[in-house]
């Protein structure tokens, strides 16, 4: 009884034993008994195991955001890790800078206190790095939206992906200074008109999303919302008929079996492996996750579902929904105008990220190409993911307004 | 020979995984169950709590709706108080409420604003009764003891 006491009020025992389990279990199936190997085990369940308890001493937020993110992160390099151990071992490096990112970030967004003012310099930013990619970029996957820097390459979307939230947080704020519902959107407009250029059609569609909602959420004229709807329903259609990389996509998700071996291929493939999968999955090693092309980044769900399991699938779609809910429930308790925007606007942006993905794979919406947020292999995507997630722990604390903080330092010398 | 025993051991750490990662969230969803029961129960305190009177939403600082008085309490806008509240009317240690014998004592700590009992300045210290209002800096409170 007092085991089981103890057992569950740390969930994060459970992660710790799942870790250990299963990265042993990896190693048996790669047949590499070498230091590095056994170092990689050990190393990345301790990493995980130390920096939650460590999050319970620093901050006075949320816990449960880390342990949910944790717990992603371990089937997400669980499966990569299989699929091609080289690849697995970049991705626990990146997953130790990650937590880095999530601890740095935590302590500069807490530290300076002028994020609602620099409107100006978020918008700048994104439109520079926009700028960057269309002239330095190099296609990778039919999307032109990589930087190379001596061999390394990284996407700046998902640097951009922060600054639009930060960007449309700090307008909202600053409404009666600057109000003025159509520059704002001509700037949203631009920022998906840059990715569509650079044929990123996931992000633009991630970009739209996020930006109605908070648009519903905070303006006022109700009619300019649905003129914009309206706009984006027939800039698809328009879209649709102009760009043959839109129409490719959406004929690939009617009916992928007609063109088999083509550009239905992929999708058929992820289909095939979840259905191959069925409750409890094939166990680790017994599938064939690599007939799917991309499935460390984009198919990562699929190749859950087939060795782990459809069981471990809804699990992986429960785990986002506590994490949204969590999102929600820290934006909606925030007191701070622009930490309840940015909390929701992050809170969005893994979510509709995650469905947008989630969907792609299992055929309910067309495929584009976008990463599960801490699951899928790729070093920009999961640092970002944990710098966003810093900034939400960041707002789940209670943060002391402007007026008092200098109050404090006006009354020291008091009594 | 290998493949035959690790795909045989394999299929039998799946049925683990699976119940790792559901206890896993078992737990993680409890606790914000507790969380969210542990909100509702702070109305049910003890038998003796401050509750607060202003509307705590006009207030710009953090001040919970119910304080509890197991022990004595210390009241003030320093971090070594019992009840820490950030309001600029309240000194760094502002008053103290002790129990003696069954009964309440409520006394100042020589504040720069001064602690209220029903809107009379404290001078040294005052018996607290049932429905007591206390005014601390710009906060009003009521006494509740239930016996």
């Amino acid at each position: 009884m007092a085991t089981r006491k103890v057992n569950f009020k740390r969930p994060q025992n459970f992660l710790f034993f799942l870790n250990l389990l299963s990265l042993s279990l990896v190693i048996l199936y790669n047949k590499s008994f070498d230091r590095l190997s056994v170092g990689v085990v050990v190393g990345l369940t301790l990493t995980i195991y130390i920096s939650n308890l460590l999050l319970l001493k620093i901050s006075s937020g949320d816990h449960y955001l880390l342990q949910i993110v944790s717990m992603m992160m371990s089937l997400g390099i669980i499966m990569i890790y299989r699929i091609n151990p080289e690849l697995g071992f970049t991705q626990v490096i990146w997953y130790v800078i990650g937590i880095m990112t999530f601890y740095l970030t935590y302590f500069i967004i807490k530290k300076i206190t002028f994020w609602p003012k620099c409107m100006k310099l978020y918008i700048g930013a994104s439109f520079l790095l926009f700028l960057l990619t269309l002239i330095f970029g190099s296609t990778i996957k039919g999307a032109t939206n990589w930087i190379q820097i001596r061999g390394h390459t990284f996407q700046p979307v998902e640097v951009i992906k922060i600054l639009f939230v930060f960007f449309l947080a700090s307008y909202y704020v600053n409404r009666n200074k600057f109000e003025n519902k159509y520059i704002l959107s001509i700037i949203v407009y631009l920022h998906i008109g840059f990715l569509f250029i650079q044929k990123d059609l996931g992000s633009a569609m991630l970009f739209y999303m996020v930006f109605i909602v908070i648009f519903y959420v905070y303006e006022n004229d109700r009619k300019f919302i649905l003129i914009n709807i309206i706009a984006a329903i027939l800039m698809a259609i328009l879209g649709y008929f102009a760009f043959g990389h839109v129409q490719i996509r959406v004929e690939a998700w009617l009916n992928p079996w007609s063109d088999i071996s083509g550009n239905g291929y992929q999708i058929t493939q992820s289909l095939f492996a979840i259905a191959e999968g069925g409750f409890l999955g094939k166990g680790i090693g017994n599938g064939y996750p690599s007939f799917i092309p991309e499935v460390q980044t984009d198919f990562i769900f699929s190749a859950i579902c087939e060795e782990l399991g459809i069981l471990t699938g809804i699990a992986v779609i429960m785990l986002f929904l506590i994490l949204i809910y969590r999102g929600i429930k820290i934006s909606l308790e925030q007191k701070n105008q622009f930490y309840r925007i940015v909390a929701l606007g992050i809170t969005l942006t893994l979510g509709f990220q995650t469905f947008i993905i989630l969907g792609g794979v299992t055929k309910l919406i067309p495929l584009t190409g976008i990463t599960l947020p801490f699951l899928s292999y790729g070093g920009s995507s999961l640092v970002m993911s944990f710098a966003a997630l810093g900034i939400l722990q960041v707002a789940s604390e209670y943060i002391y307004s402007e007026q008092e903080e200098n109050y404090e330092q006006g009354t020291k010398e008091d009594n | 020979m290998f493949d035959i025993i690790f795909s045989g051991l394999s299929s039998i750490f799946r049925y683990l995984f699976i119940l790792l990662i559901y206890l896993f969230m078992f737990g993680i969803i409890r606790l914000i169950y507790l969380d969210i029961k542990g909100i509702k129960n702070k109305e049910i305190r003890g038998n003796t709590y401050l509750k607060l009177i202003n509307r705590k939403d006009s207030l710009p600082f953090k001040v919970d709706e119910f304080y509890s008085l197991v022990s004595n309490v210390t009241i003030g806008r320093s971090k070594n108080n019992k009840i820490i509240i950030k309001d600029p009317y309240i000194s760094k240690k502002h008053a103290k409420i002790i129990k003696e014998r069954n009964q309440y004592f409520i006394e100042d700590l020589n504040s720069a604003n001064g602690t209220f009992l029903n809107s009379e300045e404290i001078m040294d210290a005052a018996i607290l009764k049932n429905g007591d209002i206390i005014t601390i800096g710009s906060i009003n409170f009521l006494f509740v003891t239930e016996q």
